[in-house]
């Protein structure tokens, strides 16, 4: 088994860093920026031990920059035909929750919402929960396309940890059964 | 003067110049921006920047406002390629990746608004080179044509043509042969010479093909360094005076004067 992050590769590391300390990234550079960590993944950390026979869990895959890009205002299609190089999951999880519950997790977590994190490159709100309000509610509305487009499993993402992990679990292994290993 | 139809022709590519290519920035519209891109292509070594300098100066003296881009000049990627190519990790797909991450940098915040102050961008290579480079390396080529929808179609395109033989005495005098421009990284084998030839063959045989698609206008890259230039000053002054694109300082002071 292989694990897998968003936004992880040495190579853009430092493109990303500058640019989201100077919040200097137009929404077409953060596309393109996060394009290019995801190929350089899939090439040195995803296909290798696909090829090895391993299961390779990947936290965030190219779903989430359909929705985070089109939430910016990134055309679409465009970013579904930029991604095609991409390997297709096997098995896609979407854990859902409502923008409530996301933001009193990430508020509990630590002090302050990032940057981009929140949306606020986009000049929606000045203030940041706002803002993390108002763009997060775009990007669940691009998850509400994708789900049905891409065939993605829903796991109720409101309930206990231990109810979701269950419901995981039960997804994945009927996923391995149905595969010829 | 030149007839719209023909102040028109530009590098299309079907589309109309100044225009995106295809999705282009749906929370950018460029509609109506007096601007214009002029952009020079060519393989390296072909004398691209000398005439790009020639041509600013002659803009300047007649009065049109001048911006200059070019290839991995943008302020966010340029570390990050100079990084990338001095190690060893670069495949074929990010290679593309960063180079057109570089480009959106600076179309969004040179060459856009530059066309909506009324200046001309001279482009020192456009998305042409990048095509060629990825369709050498055999990157898909639907792919690679919808990865710069996002891109503005040029008012003109010149293409600056030269042979391999040609270009690779011109290189040597010029100071060498280096590692990308000679295609190391196809692993083709030990030996720059053989290697810069085959992989500028490669790249010119690519710009030739995409030719007619983008509107190109050729010009023979062995002329001198001053037939070029009068080339290029002759059919882009054409251009201008059939436009009704930038405006002279002097033109802007007597349409200030008309209405004042």
């Amino acid at each position: 088994m292989f694990v897998t992050e968003w936004n992880s590769s040495a190579l853009v590391k430092a493109a990303t860093k500058a640019g989201k300390k100077k919040n200097a990234l137009t929404p077409m550079t953060f596309s393109l920026l996060h394009a290019t960590d995801f190929a350089d993944r899939l090439l040195y950390k995803i296909i290798p031990p696909l090829k090895a026979g391993m299961i390779v869990l990947a936290d965030r895959y190219a779903f989430t920059a359909f929705a985070r890009d089109a939430a910016r205002g990134v055309d679409r299609q465009w970013v579904r035909d930029l991604y095609s190089f991409a390997v297709r999951p096997d098995l896609c999880v979407y854990f859902r929750v409502t923008i409530d519950v996301s933001l009193d997790r990430l508020l509990a977590r630590r002090v302050k919402l990032k940057f981009y994190e929140a949306g606020m490159d986009m000049g929606w709100s000045t203030n940041p929960t706002e803002s993390f309000r108002i763009f997060q509610s775009k990007v669940l509305e691009e998850y509400d396309r994708i789900v049905p487009e891409h065939s993605l499993s829903v796991v109720d993402a409101t309930g206990s940890i231990t109810e979701q992990q269950r419901e995981f679990r039960l997804l994945v292994s009927e996923n391995l059964e149905r595969q010829p290993s | 003067m030149t007839t719209p139809e023909q102040s028109d022709r530009g590098a299309h590519g079907g589309v109309t110049p100044g225009h995106y290519y295809g999705h282009g920035l749906p929370y950018h519209n460029i509609d109506n921006y007096p601007g214009k891109i002029i952009a020079i292509e060519g393989t390296d070594g072909v004398g691209r920047s000398t005439q790009i300098r020639l041509l600013r100066e002659w803009l300047e003296v007649q009065g049109y406002g001048v911006i200059e881009t070019g290839w991995t000049r943008s302020q966010l990627m340029q570390p990050t390629i100079t990084l990338a190519k001095s190690s060893n990790t670069l495949n074929k797909l990010t290679f593309v990746l960063l180079y057109a991450c570089d480009f959106a940098d600076r179309m969004e915040k040179e060459i856009i608004p530059a066309l909506k102050a009324g200046f001309i961008v001279l482009a020192d290579r456009y998305i042409f080179s990048a095509i060629a480079r990825a369709t050498v390396r055999d990157v898909d080529s639907q792919w690679i044509r919808r990865l710069y929808g996002f891109a503005i179609a040029p008012h003109l395109v010149f293409y600056l043509k030269i042979e391999a033989d040609a270009l690779a005495r011109r290189v040597l005098e010029a100071g060498g042969m280096e590692y990308w421009e000679s295609g190391m990284d196809l692993k083709l084998g030990d030996d720059i010479y053989d290697n810069f030839r085959h992989y500028q063959r490669q790249l010119i045989k690519a710009y030739a093909a995409m030719g007619d698609e983008f509107g190109f206008r050729i010009i023979e890259g062995r002329k001198s360094i001053s037939a070029i230039q009068q080339e290029l000053r002759r059919q882009i002054g054409e251009f201008l005076e059939g436009s009704d694109g930038p405006r002279r300082f002097s033109e802007e002071l007597d349409a200030l004067g008309a209405e004042g």
